[in-house]
């Protein structure tokens, strides 16, 4: 069905060649090669329906480009079914590919050398987009988008921001039902991702786009998602809710501080003991890890400001990395502590 | 996908050449230089030959008269027929760009071929004429046999330009498995610069390896527009000689997209 990604079972290996080091390693690879299995994605399966926002997530190499490589009918699985708007992505690839749109935050679809218009025209022109929607669809998306102005600019003279912002409209040009993100929020600055992540929940409201997200940006599912799926090492570890994450395993915020006087250290002792989880970093640099649903950020502020002088402050959520882990580990050192 | 549906395409695929009009505007400067490349390039062979045909004035079967015309002619055309795409491609899949390409509903062997000719209108205005302009001056080069023969020069030089990219694209494509691929993209260089016919005439081989040599795709490539150039094949002679280049870029044409398709299934691209 349109909008419906289906994957089962979704399994791809890559097998990579062992190089041998130095002189004679280099004349014994002519003649014997050996070669390296590697798994990238382990039998996936899930089921995403028409108009739903999925985040999925995870550290660097666990197969989420991977994953998203199959979805789009770029690479061929191993092993396993897929199916995406009621085609087979590999099998299917050229009528596939005219269903779907795809950002890959680290490429772009459009041509390096020329203006952005130009590949416009030419998407047009690849999926038969009638002047009158194309014009339509241009305006819609320079209200949030503002590209408009980047139009006659060369693709390589754009800033990755600004570029991202031509790609992700170039991806919607064909208004399709359902959009892939492979990291579409990668290097851009705060304002920029604002922007992306503000145009994406505006196309799915007004579209019903269909949109499976990949990041390591737990900001990017927090704003769009309400929906992840966690991958690591290939296997997904969790899929469900964005609440139920939270509750279960993404409750806790860290606040690094770093001291004005190293003598003071000791002082933070004080701090609430086993249900602040404190780190050294150096002799400055502290971090402090506390349960959401024990503590309020601002109750720990406070109770660290009232104990030593703080030159610098910063409070960030758990990284995805730590909640990777906490999934694998079980209760973590803060819970085990009490 | 069938070569039938490409067709009802075409307007996609006209795109794809303005695209790859367009996108070598971007390097047009690399262009001026090469119009004073040409130049020297015929010179020398222009004396090597010279100092040839001072001991045999009917060297290989051809004038004198008809060899400078031969090597100008033949070098002019080279800048016509001349294409990178065997290397683009490799560069693609190298740098895992050729994702980008996949995720477009088009055929990427007549995307590529389609850009392809995009640059030869580019190098026609910007390498061949001025190419053509500047030998003439300099050299005794000689017209076409006739006029018929000079229109059906023009048309074998559309199959040449064919038959250099689908041969591109299937050389391109072995990328895909090679990774490395710098060696056979210099090896396919000089085997096309020899046996196209764009250094000696291919009557300069023993006889063994010309009856060879006849069976490659490359001599249509310079060697058979040269030919009818100059007038040295009578008109059922060039009707078969067109059939088989033709013959060539349709078999070319097939097996590159089956080659493609094959290939592509092993794409392996790693990280981003």
């Amino acid at each position: 069905m349109t909008g419906e990604v289906e994957a089962e079972g979704l399994t791809k290996d890559f097998r990579t060649f062992q190089r041998k080091e130095g002189i004679r390693g280099a004349i014994e690879n002519l003649f014997v090669r050996q070669y390296q299995t590697v798994r990238a994605v382990d039998a996936v399966s899930f089921h995403i329906r028409p108009g739903e926002m999925v985040g999925y997530i995870g550290p660097n190499g666990a197969g989420k480009s991977t994953t998203v490589k199959m979805l789009t009918g770029i690479l061929e699985p191993t092993a396993g079914r897929a199916a995406a708007n009621g085609y087979v992505p590999y099998r299917d690839r050229t009528r596939y590919t005219r269903t779907i749109g795809a950002v890959f935050g680290q490429r772009t679809q459009l041509w390096w050398d020329i203006a952005v218009v130009e590949s416009f025209r030419l998407l047009q022109r690849i999926y038969d987009v009638s002047d009158a929607d194309y014009a339509a669809r241009m305006e819609i998306f320079d209200q949030v988008l503002k590209i408009k102005r980047y139009l006659n600019t060369p693709v390589r003279k754009l800033s990755l921001g600004e570029r991202m912002r031509c790609d992700l409209a170039a991806s919607l040009l064909h208004n399709p039902p359902l959009l892939f993100l492979d990291e579409p929020t990668i290097g851009l600055d705060v304002v920029a991702k604002t922007n992306v992540r503000q145009f994406l929940k505006e196309v799915n409201a007004r579209f019903g786009t269909t949109m499976l997200l990949t990041t390591h940006d737990l900001a990017d599912i927090e704003e769009l998602c309400r929906r992840l799926m966690i991958i690591d090492h290939g296997r997904v570890l969790f899929d469900g809710a964005l609440a139920e994450l939270k509750r279960q395993l993404w409750r806790h915020l860290q606040v690094k501080i770093e001291l004005k006087e190293p003598a003071q250290a000791p002082a933070l002792e004080s701090l609430g003991a086993n249900s602040i989880f404190r780190e050294r970093l150096d002799e400055l640099t502290y971090r402090l890890t506390f349960d959401r649903s024990e503590h309020s950020a601002g109750e720990v502020i406070r109770r660290i400001v009232a104990a030593v002088d703080v030159r610098d402050i910063f409070i960030q959520e758990e990284p995805i990395e730590e909640i990777v882990r906490r999934i694998y580990t079980g209760p973590s050192v803060l819970e085990i502590g009490r | 996908m069938s070569a039938a549906a490409e067709i009802a395409n075409w307007r996609v695929y006209r795109e794809f050449a303005r695209i790859g009009f367009v996108n070598i505007l971007a390097f047009r400067l690399r262009y001026y230089t090469g119009v004073l490349t040409y130049f020297l390039n015929v010179t020398v062979y222009y004396f090597i030959w010279k100092a040839l045909y001072a001991s045999d004035p009917h060297f290989a079967g051809f004038s004198f008269r008809e060899i400078v015309t031969y090597v100008a002619v033949g070098w002019m055309i080279r800048s016509l027929y001349f294409n990178n795409i065997d290397q683009d491609m490799a560069q693609e899949v190298m740098e895992g760009k050729i994702s980008m390409t996949l995720i477009k509903p088009v055929s990427v062997q007549w995307m590529f071929i389609s850009q392809a000719l995009g640059e030869t209108v580019f190098r026609l205005g910007m390498l061949s004429l001025p190419v053509a302009a500047v030998l003439s001056l300099v050299f005794p080069v000689s017209p076409p046999a006739s006029l018929a023969h000079g229109a059906l020069f023009l048309l074998s030089l559309l199959g040449s330009v064919l038959l250099v990219s689908t041969l591109n694209f299937i050389v391109g494509a072995c990328a895909i498995r090679l990774k490395s691929i710098l060696g056979l993209l210099r090896a396919k260089f000089f085997v096309q610069e020899l046996l196209s016919g764009l250094l000696v005439p291919m009557t300069l081989f023993p006889a063994p390896l010309q009856k060879l040599f006849a069976f490659l795709p490359f001599e249509h490539i310079g060697y058979t527009p040269m030919l009818i150039y100059l007038g040295k094949l009578n008109f059922p002679q060039v009707a078969r000689a067109l059939a088989v280049q033709a013959l060539w870029v349709v078999m070319l044409a097939t097996f590159g997209a089956w080659f493609w398709d094959r290939m592509s299934r092993k794409i392996t691209i790693h990280g981003g």
